[in-house]
């Protein structure tokens, strides 16, 4: 009988994939597991196996559409004999009245089959926000799904108002042949957050340059340490885990505005970070989960991991999702000021000019020392200006006495 | 309402004044739907009426008869005795309140009850007979609640003298003095811990090897001992052959008996009143056992839902009243769906019996490990002030320390059910159980205990 394979959630938080190839097509005989479509979600792509041996009947969408975790993704004959008379199926509406089953209880996403690590009201909330419990790992104890990580899930990769036509522009930075190209792929997916971030959300940026002396000695001499993940410690790693710390004296900066207009302040539980990486297609931001509890050069080991596999293109969209706060390290490109935008479902972004030996008075007297310019970029309907700058004070003195985050305190 | 072949509109129409269609037609009040409620006996249902309600009332009774054995050793003595006619008379008062409770609040929400059998004459339609009158409606939306029946046994037709349903032993105006029940499941051991304490003697007759054959071996075993000291006679592997002058014969692996007895009661199951109703005019599916299809909201098609002991699940009433809430919301587009992660099941027997989410053996057959700490009620406190110490509570948890299952057998463990259940269902830890300070002394604290097993520090057993 046909088997409908339908979008699995198949990272935490994603609503909708594009399909950017088709590795079958139909009359195809597939095996299970034998991947099937290659798919992006919210910047990261992925190949989809199949679930199960058969022969494709046909592909429930052509490349370049966006399908939303749920629909009809490819409908497979697998062999074996119908279990129930089923209607043909119109795409367009298989959804709506699905056909009664004996089994009512909902499918298994791993464990005891049937059960949801989920308490009833997270359960109304999933329902609420139309996320499918059964493709999440619950961040909570015992792999509890707590209400936070369904709000993780539900934040929008895009609106859902961008339609068809995203491209992936290829090649050398800055290289793009004449002419008309679609909107798609990881551009797509930049262009609509940047978009909207920018009519959205208020921003203020503050900013401050930094002596960096004590910092740069201390990164030299984290990374003579033999520890794994030493040779990984960099200005960033100490940034980020300044932030981190941060982050959790200040919670309402690890928070965000959620419904338009702002509805509802949600505070994020941890403290996630999303680090921004330039890739050849784009800019993409992978996440450091719990970064709070790392110790620094898990950290480094971490960012490291992150951006090497954003380089090479092998993120998974689990990667890219659930972003509490985000560090761009512009700086690295060169350069002393920049404003950056806010993801969204974010609150702030920091980021990081490059470091340097500028003037700088010390005592008196006009030195030459190595200097770190920061910028805090803070949702203004959320963070005052008297909260951005203590914000970014505590990270200032982490950055300027870096043992202080070996202690503590 | 108009009488005759033209059918007057209902909003949401609920058949069956169970505790599914009840809560279902309050519920659809409550959102502000017309709501046309119809039931053919009494507002309540078997629940109310001939089933849980009165034979717990009976079971208090029961209970209060074997008070004097009870605190025999306790410095106290005391003699009771019974009059049936009383008894009959406290419980129907106990389901006239209650009943009228129900009423009350119906009339309260605005829903209009209409008494008579109703049937569905079309997808949209159904007929309600009344005596001579018939009345046609045609509905928006149907919540179908009408609950089950007993399955008789072919070879043991009720006539309504020496062989009864449960219904009639409940209300039986005369103690019998030799009672055979006929099933071993959790009406069977009620009834028999119940009117053995009344002064009957009772014997139980089960097809499968023990009492209780959908429980935990450990469960079942422990029921088994507490029949046994009530001196309830158990017929195990046995199946009733037909009634007799003498009594009941029944057969079995070793050959054909006959059970003396005056009264025969007749509790094997249920079957669901999908029949009855006409549900497949509708274009619902029904299965060979009667159980209506439904989709996770309880659909069965576009404009029916089907509830309560009409879908796959334990036929019991909290199960009815969740899905009734279901139902509803799915009918007013409100985002719902019944996905419990347990149904807690309770059997008054002595001991009493609560079940709530997985035991260790289901979970190993679903190919996963199985944590489990069983602590015993002979360690608590509070049972030794009770004066009975029989049973246990076992908590089950998976690799991660979440708590699948907690299961228990014990006097007054079914109250313990609320607690059981609010951790399996909110994936409580082994940890949060634990953790959770439990009031001393009290019963509640064994699952603390079992919790703290698990956990790998026990306090009082180990």
């Amino acid at each position: 009988m046909s088997f409908l394979f339908r979008l699995p959630d198949i990272g935490e938080g994603l609503e909708e994939a594009e399909i950017v190839e088709w590795l079958v097509a139909p009359g195809d005989v597939v095996s299970r597991d034998q991947a099937l479509v290659e798919v992006l979600t919210d910047k990261a792509s992925s190949e989809l196996p199949s679930p199960v041996a058969g022969t494709v009947i046909r592909l429930g969408a052509a490349e370049g559409d966006r399908l939303t975790v749920g629909e009809v993704l490819i409908e497979l004959d697998d062999g074996s004999e119908p279990a129930e008379p089923t209607d043909a199926p119109d795409w367009s509406t298989a959804d709506v009245v699905p056909a009664p089953k004996p089994t009512d209880v909902v499918e298994p996403g791993g464990g005891v089959p049937g059960r949801v690590k989920a308490a009833p009201s997270t359960r109304k909330l999933a329902r609420d926000l139309d996320v499918d419990l059964n493709a999440l790992t619950g961040s909570g104890p015992g792999g509890r799904i707590a209400a936070e990580d369904v709000r993780a899930a539900s934040a929008p990769a895009g609106t859902a108002a961008d339609s068809a036509d995203h491209a992936r522009p290829a090649g050398d930075l800055g290289r793009m042949s004449p002419g008309r190209h679609p909107l798609r792929g990881v551009r797509g997916v930049v262009a609509r957050n940047m978009a909207r971030s920018w009519s959205e959300v208020p921003h203020i940026h503050s900013m401050d340059e930094i002596d960096a002396s004590m910092l740069v000695d201390f990164r030299r001499r984290l990374r003579g340490m033999d520890r794994p993940g030493a040779s990984s410690v960099t200005p960033l790693t100490i940034a980020a885990a300044a932030a981190a710390r941060a982050l959790r004296l200040f919670p309402m900066v690890n928070a965000c505005i959620e419904g338009s207009p702002g509805e509802s302040i949600i505070v994020h539980g941890s403290v996630n970070l999303g680090i921004a990486v330039s890739t050849d297609s784009g800019l993409v931001v992978p996440v450091v989960r719990d970064a709070d509890l790392l110790d620094l050069f898990d950290l480094a080991g971490a960012i490291a991991d992150l951006a090497s596999r954003g380089r090479d293109g092998t993120l998974t969209a689990a990667d890219l999702a659930g972003g509490t706060f985000t560090i761009t390290n512009y700086g690295s490109l060169g350069g002393r000021w920049a404003t950056p935008l806010i993801v969204p479902g974010q609150a702030a972004i920091l980021g990081l000019g490059a470091i340097a030996d500028r003037p700088l008075v010390v005592d008196g007297e006009v030195v030459a020392r190595p200097t770190l310019p920061i910028v805090l970029g803070a949702d203004h309907r959320l963070i005052d200006g008297d909260l951005s700058s203590a914000f970014r004070r505590a990270i200032t003195e982490d950055l300027l006495e870096p043992l202080r985050l070996l202690v503590g305190g | 309402m108009v009488v005759g072949e033209i059918a007057s509109s209902v909003d949401l129409l609920v058949i069956g004044g169970g505790p599914g269609g009840y809560a279902a037609a309050l519920h659809g009040a409550r959102l502000g739907r017309q709501v046309t409620l119809v039931e053919r006996n009494s507002l309540g249902g078997v629940c109310l009426n001939v089933g849980c309600i009165p034979s717990k009332a009976l079971i208090e009774v029961a209970d209060a008869v074997a008070f004097p054995g009870r605190v025999a050793g306790w410095g106290v003595s005391a003699t009771t005795s019974l009059d049936m006619a009383a008894v009959r008379e406290h419980l129907t008062g106990i389901v006239a309140d209650l009943t009228g409770g129900v009423e009350r609040l119906l009339d309260r929400a605005g829903v209009t009850v209409l008494h008579g059998e109703a049937r569905f004459s079309r997808p949209n339609r159904v007929a309600v007979e009344h005596g001579a009158t018939v009345e046609h409606l045609e509905f928006r939306h149907v919540v179908v609640a009408t609950g089950s029946r007993p399955i008789g046994l072919p070879d043991l037709p009720l006539d309504g003298g020496r062989v009864v349903g449960s219904a009639d032993l409940l209300f039986a105006d005369v103690l019998p003095d030799e009672l055979v029940l006929v099933g071993g499941g959790y009406v069977g051991v009620e009834l028999g811990c119940a009117f053995a304490k009344l002064g009957s003697r009772v014997t139980i007759v089960e097809a499968e090897d023990r009492v209780l054959p959908g429980f935990d071996d450990r469960i079942g075993r422990s029921v088994t001992r507490g029949l046994r000291r009530l001196g309830v006679g158990l017929c195990c592997g046995h199946k009733a052959l037909g009634i007799e002058d003498d009594g009941l014969r029944v057969t079995g692996p070793g050959g054909e008996a006959v059970l003396p007895a005056d009264t025969v009661a007749v509790v094997v199951g249920r079957r669901p009143n999908s029949d009855t109703v006409g549900i497949a005019v509708t274009g619902a599916s029904v299965d060979e056992h009667g159980l209506v299809m439904v989709d996770p909201q309880r659909r069965a098609t576009d404009t029916v839902f089907a509830i309560g002991d009409l879908t796959a699940g334990p036929a019991l009433a909290h199960k009815a009243t969740a899905e009734a809430e279901v139902a509803v919301d799915a009918a007013c587009d409100r985002p719902n769906a019944f996905d419990p992660t347990c149904v807690p099941m309770v059997v008054f027997g002595d001991p009493q019996v609560m079940t709530v989410g997985l035991s260790e053996a289901e979970v190993r057959a679903t190919g996963l490990d199985a944590y489990a700490h069983r602590f015993p009620f002979s360690a608590s406190g509070r049972a030794h002030t009770l004066g009975d110490t029989e049973g246990f509570v076992t908590v089950v948890a998976d690799g991660v320390g979440t708590v699948l299952g907690i299961q228990a057998v014990g006097s007054h463990v079914a109250e313990l059910a609320g607690e059981a259940a609010l951790a399996v269902e909110t994936a409580a830890t082994v940890e949060d159980v634990a953790g959770t300070i439990h009031a001393h002394p009290t019963l509640g604290e064994a699952i603390a205990e079992a919790a703290q097993g698990l956990a790998g520090r026990p306090l009082h057993s180990d």
